[in-house]
Parts: structure tokens; C-alpha cells; sequence
């Protein structure tokens, strides 16, 4: 009946008259091998080896599992080295008690509270944000004007060749949608009004806010995020300089600037993109020309920059904010870049649709 | 001066920074299950020496065994297969960041083993229970404290068993209780599985509970300044410079 030493590992069960459990172990336990399975039953077991050869830690841990539900799991009969080993894992169990698993209410209020506290936080970034220009206009705030000129380059400069091929890309897809719609009542005309007034207005602001998002706040917040991992952010602290100052000052008010000049900037190819596809077909450059400078007001080149302004302004602070309060660790900065970009735009979105209320009551 | 059945040795081994040797002509050898401690002033090479010694880093000269391999002249197959049957740990710990303390430890497992996922389930929650972690296994390094760091990383790097493992200053950063239950642990785990550790520290005190062996490295000479068990750099007759690191730490 007795197992060889050199044999796989084995475990095989049997139920005693007066209730116990008996558990025979043998063979040699190998982390490269399978490991046996049983269903250990009965709240008093005794463990018993035949046999049994060599094991490293897959057997005391095969132990381990199989015991810890277990009221009396006597180990007494199994060589005492195996013993110490089973053993040292539950002795080792002390100190920090875990986390039980929440219940669904329980989670759900979770939930409830980490949004709230989120919102409170985004308020607060607001708040030191606020603060921190008031304290630089009274020339108190200390900020990284080096950061400032580099981001005038990184976050304007550097966007140009981006910025002018979608700009091209949307008056070119506006002129032809336009195109076809004014065509069916001879109106072609008109589509240099259309691509104008859209892009000063709306898509030339809109689709640079896009990009500002996509490649500068989750620029901002991976930078931020960074920092807090390798405790930069509490070494500022430490040295009495605020990083909403040092850091994200500098950083909202050069894309504040530059996201302006480049929604021109679009504006201006995507109006050019318009007339490549309108004088392809119906219009004459000087009809197009013509027709696009009487569309655009002064009024709506105001509006177009009033956005593009805010839209800066969102695209830095959204992420400054996500970076600031990243979790310090890989993943919590790979998720506060993602998370700047997706709350970058929707605020850009929803701000668009306010300005779109707001200029209307004010016939803008 | 190499034996067979030792663990780690070296002789006349150079280490640096890129060309630039820091230290030379070292020559030792450990046996297997003692614990060996390098101690020696700030930056004079401990932790160079013992990536040298675990093979991350290549020597600038001599040579250094591991499991009686040298890894610098060995094939990738028989160096991967030393370098799974050694672990590391080192000075920050170096958890994944974006893993719990459970899937850090069955990282490896899964890498190497070819159990099933249950199995690697109950190896890790095995060693995490071993250094008393067995209530944070599904935390965050980010949630945890810099002492169940380290103990996290002696868990992974236990994770395969290894014959040996290295340990970048396990002590430092840790409140003195929190360091004696670390030197229990490392005790516990050579006893029980006849561990073999090589380990870089500060700490006198610690050292002299834990290590059978010391190596003193004198950045003044370039080499090693002595070589024994610890408790005899306490005697008189050793050199000065040794006895008063020693007995000034102890002091300290």
C-alpha cells in the first residue's frame, strides 16, 4: 500500500466511524507538478504522510489552503519540518486586519461618497487654481516661468501641423456636406458662408479644444501624476512653494493663450479647406473670398475667440486637476491621462452648449 | 578557494560603474543555508557588488559563481535558469504598482510554473501568509505600509523557491520594531527552507542578530577589508578600521 518516494504527489481521504477525517499525503511535491485533488470534509482532520519524499513550498502551501477552514487540522504525525512550515503561515498572520468585502449598499454609498468627494476636490483645484492667479496678478504667487515658455512651445507651436490638418480636414467635409444640401436649390453660393461662419464661430474653437485635450492635458497629467509618485509634488509642499502655483499656473495660462491663436489659426485653414473643394466645382476663388469675408462679423470672430479662450482654459486645468490627484502608482497615472482627456472634452462640449444659450440671449 | 556546493563565491572580482572599477580583487565563497552581510561606508560599492554576485550586473574582471555557474560566460538558457532559482529584493522594493500584493507574487509563478491558476492562487497566498500579509493580498503597493513593502518583496522574491535571495537593505526605512521583525523573518525562512541570503546593510544590530558571515568593503584600499562572522569585528585584533565601523555604529 505504501507510495514510493519518488512518485507523484498523492492525497487520498477517508471518513472515520467517529466523525474524523483522516488525510494521507505522499509522494515527492514538486512546484512543476500538478498537485492532487481532494475535498477535504468535516470540521476535525487529521493529516497523515505515506511515503512521502521530497517538497518544497507547494506542499505546506496545498496544506495551507486546504486547512484554513478547517476547526482542528492536526498536523501532529507529519515530519516537523513540514509542520514549522504550515505553521509559520498562520503564526505570520497578525498585525493589519483586511478590509471585509463590502455588501452591494455598502458599496453603492461607497460610490456615492468617492463621486461627491471627487466633485469637492475638482472644486477645490478650482479654488487654488482662482487663488493662485490672484496671488501671481499681486506678484505673491511663486511661479516656474521656465515651465511657462516651454509650454507656449509644446502646447502652441508644436500643435500647428495638427491643428492646420484637421482645421483643412473640417472646412473640407463642411463644404462638401454644404454642397450637396445647397446644390438642390441652387444656393452653391452660400457654402463660403457656411464654412466661414462655422469655423469662426464654432469648429475652429471646438476642434483645437479637441486637440488641446487629447494631446495636452493628458500631457499635463501624465507630467503631474509623475511627479506625485516620485513625491516631487510633496517636496514642493515641503518647501513651502504651493505645486498648483509652481506647476499648473504656468501650464493653464500658456494654453489659455495658445489655444486662441491656434483656433484662428484653424479657422483661417479651414476656410481655405472649404474654398479647395468649393472651387473645384461651383464657386470662383473671388465668389468664395467674397461671400466668406461678408459672412464673418466682428461679432462672430468675438465668439470664436471668447470659446477658444475657455476651451484653453478647460483643456490645462482638466489636466493639471486629474494629474494632481492621480494615485501614486503606474496605473493611476496611466488613468488620470486618460481620465484628463475624457473630462477635458466633455466640459469643452457642455461649455459649448452654454455658449451656445448664452450668445443667443444676447443676440451674440 | 571555490567549493562545488557553495552558493555564491568570487575571485578576484572587479566591480564599478560602467568601466570605472570601484572595487577589486574580492575573493570569498558562501555555503549554503548562511546568511552573508556586506556592510561598508555610503557608496562604496555594497549594492554593486551584489548585483554582481546575483548576475544583473557584469563584473569588470574575475569572476563571480552563482549556484556554481558563472553568469557572465554562461549560455541565456542556463543563466535564466539561475536567475529563476534566485531572488531579489531590492531597496524600494520594487512592487508592480499597478498589481496587488497577490498578483505581484504570482507574477513570477505564472511566468515559470506550469500550474494550474488555482494552484499559483494557493503558492501565493501561501507565501504571502508567510511574512504576515495575509489579510492585505488584494491591496495596492500604494496602500500599504513601507514595512509590508519589504515584506511583500521577500514574498516575491521567495516565490519559487529560490536557494538563494538578495536583499538591498531590507532594514532601511523601517522603525526598529518593524526591522527585528524582519530579521525574525529572514531567520525563520533560512531555517525553514534553507534559504542561502545574501543581503546589503546598515544596520549593525540587525547584521549581528542575522549573519554568519560579514564583508567589510574598504573604499580606501579599493577591496575588502575583512571577512568573517560578524561578532568578531567586535574583538580586538581585527583591523581598526573594521572594529571602529562596528563598535562607532553599535555606539550610535
Amino acid at each position: 500500500m505504501s507510495q514510493p518516494p519518488s512518485g507523484s504527489p498523492f492525497a487520498r481521504t477517508e471518513v472515520r466511524a467517529d466523525g474524523h477525517a483522516v488525510v494521507t499525503i505522499g509522494g515527492v511535491w514538486n512546484l512543476d507538478d500538478p498537485l492532487p485533488s481532494v475535498v477535504i470534509r468535516g470540521d476535525r482532520v487529521r493529516v497523515v504522510s505515506e511515503g512521502l519524499g521530497d517538497f518544497d513550498s507547494s506542499l505546506p502551501a496545498w496544506l495551507h489552503a486546504h486547512g484554513k477552514n478547517i476547526r482542528e487540522f492536526d498536523l501532529s504525525a507529519l515530519p516537523p519540518r513540514l509542520q514549522s512550515l504550515v505553521r509559520m503561515a498562520e503564526k505570520a498572520a497578525y498585525q493589519e486586519t483586511g478590509d471585509e468585502k463590502p455588501g452591494l449598499l455598502e458599496q453603492f454609498g461607497t460610490w456615492g461618497v468617492e463621486s461627491g468627494s471627487s466633485w469637492a476636490r475638482a472644486f477645490e483645484h478650482i479654488g487654488h487654481t482662482s487663488l493662485g492667479f490672484a496671488r501671481m496678478l499681486i506678484g505673491r504667487a511663486k511661479v516656474n516661468w521656465a515651465d511657462f515658455s516651454l509650454q507656449l512651445q509644446t502646447a502652441g507651436v508644436d500643435a500647428l501641423p495638427i491643428v492646420a490638418l484637421l482645421g483643412f480636414l473640417t472646412g473640407l467635409i463642411m463644404a462638401y456636406v454644404g454642397l450637396i444640401q445647397l446644390r438642390q436649390v441652387g444656393a452653391t453660393v452660400y457654402v463660403a458662408n457656411l464654412v466661414s461662419l462655422a469655423m469662426t464661430r464654432e469648429m475652429g474653437a471646438l476642434m483645437t479644444g479637441v486637440i488641446a485635450c487629447g494631446r495636452t492635458s493628458t500631457a499635463f497629467a501624465s507630467q503631474l501624476g509623475s511627479m506625485n509618485v516620485s513625491q516631487e509634488t510633496d517636496a514642493l509642499r515641503a518647501l513651502g512653494i504651493q505645486p498648483v502655483e509652481y506647476l499648473a499656473l504656468p501650464r493653464i495660462l500658456a494654453v489659455t493663450l495658445m489655444v486662441p491663436l491656434l483656433a484662428v489659426f484653424a479657422t483661417f485653414v479651414g476656410v481655405f479647406g472649404g474654398m479647395v473643394v468649393a472651387c473645384a466645382g461651383d464657386l470662383s476663388i473671388e465668389q468664395y473670398l467674397t461671400q466668406a469675408v461678408r459672412a464673418i462679423s466682428f461679432k462672430s470672430f468675438l465668439v470664436g475667440v471668447i470659446k477658444s479662450v475657455a476651451f484653453g482654459f478647460i483643456a490645462a486645468w482638466a489636466g493639471c486637476y486629474r494629474g494632481s490627484v492621480a494615485k501614486r502608482s503606474a496605473l493611476g497615472v496611466g488613468e488620470a491621462a486618460t481620465s484628463a482627456a475624457v473630462l477635458g472634452i466633455t466640459l469643452i462640449v457642455v461649455a459649448d452648449a452654454l455658449f451656445a444659450v448664452i450668445f443667443n440671449l444676447f443676440n451674440l | 578557494m571555490s567549493d562545488p556546493t557553495d552558493i555564491v563565491s568570487c575571485a578576484d572580482l572587479a566591480i564599478g560603474h560602467g568601466r570605472k572599477v570601484i572595487m577589486d580583487r574580492l575573493s570569498f565563497a558562501l555555503p549554503a543555508g548562511r546568511i552573508l552581510a556586506i556592510v561598508g561606508p555610503s557608496g562604496c560599492g555594497k549594492s554593486t557588488l551584489m548585483r554582481a554576485l546575483g548576475g544583473l550586473d557584469a563584473p569588470l574582471g574575475g569572476s563571480a559563481r552563482l549556484l556554481g555557474v558563472d553568469l557572465a560566460t554562461a549560455d541565456e538558457p542556463a543563466r535564466q535558469e539561475i536567475l529563476r532559482r534566485s531572488g531579489f529584493l531590492f531597496q524600494g522594493a520594487a512592487l508592480f504598482s499597478s498589481l496587488t500584493l497577490r498578483e505581484n507574487i504570482e507574477m513570477p509563478m505564472r511566468e515559470f510554473l506550469r500550474c494550474p491558476a488555482k494552484e499559483i492562487r494557493q503558492l501565493a497566498e501561501y507565501k504571502l501568509a508567510l511574512v504576515g500579509l495575509a489579510d492585505a493580498m488584494d491591496k495596492l503597493p500604494s496602500e500599504i505600509s513601507g514595512g509590508m513593502a519589504k515584506r511583500a518583496g521577500i514574498a516575491r522574491a521567495m516565490a519559487l523557491d529560490p536557494r538563494v535571495i538578495f536583499l538591498d537593505e531590507p532594514s532601511a526605512g523601517l522603525d526598529p520594531m518593524s526591522s527585528g521583525r524582519l530579521d525574525e523573518l529572514i531567520l525563520r525562512l533560512r531555517e525553514a527552507f534553507g534559504t542561502t541570503v545574501v543581503l546589503v546593510s546598515h544596520e549593525i544590530p540587525s547584521i549581528l542578530r542575522t549573519a554568519d558571515f560579514c564583508i567589510y568593503l574598504d573604499p580606501e584600499t579599493g577591496t575588502m577589508g575583512a571577512y568573517g562572522p560578524p561578532k568578531s569585528f567586535l574583538q580586538a585584533g581585527q583591523p581598526p578600521k573594521v572594529h571602529a565601523f562596528f563598535t562607532q555604529a553599535r555606539i550610535d
